[in-house]
């Protein structure tokens, strides 16, 4: 199976790296036994723009799904980092302070944002998405947002 | 590295999609037009790209800066795959992330905070332009 | 004739930074992608596409495009032509001045309020450009 799905709208080409979890925000998570690490969706990152600042949370953090983990901002938006699972900021990424744009870069890879000691990882796990099916949620996504632009 | 000449090429993406490639554009009509008129030559990134014989003798001959608007480097990738060498390179995304308060607006012609913060770019330019040129600094 | 649902335009504008035509190229095209044919016109940002762009390389391997020059050495036409092989249509800017005995701007930016009716001129002509290709003219 190929590491990504993708789809493409006019020009732009969007990707969802197979593998991974991902929650309803668009950011995603991979699971490393009761550790996981986030980033954000390669499809968020696109339709805010370019990274221009961002700002963490101090390690040690406790965050729980659906609420805002640090925030990013582009010339377009200022959007939250929306937390996928419960758990503590054990690593945040060091590229990120130098670099933010790593996350328009490589999304998935060097771009990732924290690393979340999991707390219940069982039930996080059933709340998000597989890649399939964010794939779908992102395409409907992808028309809500860009329309026929 | 080159010579001075007392010239310098800039040379901006000019990139369409993305304010950052206006202000990249504006930036170097800043320091060609204002903050260093008698030092820079401005051409036409893809007039180089497609291997203009005066445009290409322009940047051979003298240094050559390039600014993109974002890390994707397109002004600077294109100029160094043509065999160019490239004196200094700057990302105006890094302009507005150096002076948060202006931000700019606007994809094909910025607007006023956009031409501001073009302008204070140029100005912190200008000291490079001037040793890149064997000028003493104004 | 093509179908028309099916497809889209890619706008190739120069954006060349030496001259005023350039300037005007650049407004030109974005009027047409943003308010006369947003709906059937996408981007493609010629240093990104030049630079090795996927998104523009792909769009432009499957999607007729119109190159928009502000001269007539043609950058963004013979980088089209390198890259994505002929355009469907190619328009200069100093031949669409001569057509229609217009004066063209003189300054690269901050384009007068007369430049600006300039800018529109060049666009509609985009427009029907687009139109024709839609249409599967020539
Ligand atoms: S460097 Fe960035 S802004 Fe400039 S043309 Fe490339 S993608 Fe566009």
């Amino acid at each position: 199976m190929s590491e990504f799905l993708e789809t493409t709208h006019d020009k732009f080409v969007f990707r969802v790296k197979t593998g991974l979890y991902y929650s309803r925000d668009d950011f995603w998570v991979e699971i490393q036994g009761d550790q996981a690490v986030m980033g954000v969706s390669d499809f968020l990152q696109k339709v805010r723009g370019d990274v221009a600042f961002l700002e963490t949370m101090p390690m040690a953090t406790e965050i729980r799904p659906g609420e805002e983990a640090g925030t990013i901002e582009t010339i377009k938006a200022t959007y939250g980092i929306i937390a996928p699972v419960t758990g503590k900021i054990i690593e945040i990424n060091p590229e990120m302070e130098s670099s933010p744009y790593l996350i328009n870069q490589d999304p998935y890879g060097t771009g990732w944002i924290y690393r979340i000691q999991l707390h219940d990882r069982v039930r996080d796990q059933a709340e998000l998405l597989n890649a399939e099916s964010y794939m779908a949620l992102m395409q409907e996504k992808i028309v809500q947002e860009m329309g026929n632009k | 590295m080159k010579k001075p000449t007392g010239k310098v090429v800039v040379i901006p993406c000019s990139g369409i999609g993305k304010v950052y490639g206006a202000l990249a554009r504006e930036t170097a009509y800043e320091l060609a037009e204002r903050v260093r008129p008698d030092t820079i030559l401005l051409t036409c990134l893809p007039l180089v790209v497609v291997g203009d014989e005066q445009a290409k003798q322009l940047v051979t001959e003298n240094p050559v800066i390039t600014i993109d608007g974002c890390p994707m480097k397109c002004a600077h990738k294109s100029v160094e795959s043509h065999g160019i060498e490239v004196a200094q390179s700057y990302q105006s995304i890094s302009f507005y992330v150096a002076h948060k308060d202006l931000k700019p607006e606007g994809v094909t012609e910025l607007d006023e905070t956009g031409r501001k913060l073009a302008a204070v770019a140029a100005d912190e330019l200008a000291a490079v332009v001037d040793s890149l040129a064997g000028k003493e600094p104004k | 004739m093509m179908d028309k649902a099916l497809i889209k335009v890619g706008i190739v504008s120069c954006s060349g930074e030496e001259l005023p035509e350039g300037t005007l190229s650049r407004l030109a095209c974005r009027k047409v992608l943003d308010e006369l044919k947003p709906g059937t016109t996408v981007t493609i940002c010629l240093p990104l596409f030049i630079a090795g762009g996927e998104e523009e390389r792909n769009f432009t391997a499957k999607f007729p495009t119109i190159t928009v020059d502000g001269c007539k050495k043609r950058c963004a036409q013979r980088s089209t032509e390198a890259l994505s092989g002929k355009p469907a249509k190619s328009i200069v800017i100093t031949e669409i001045m001569h057509e229609k005995q217009i004066t063209p701007p003189v300054r690269r930016r901050n384009l007068t309020e007369q430049d600006k009716i300039v800018v529109q001129v060049v666009a509609e002509e985009l427009a029907k450009a687009v139109d024709d290709v839609l249409e599967g003219g020539e």
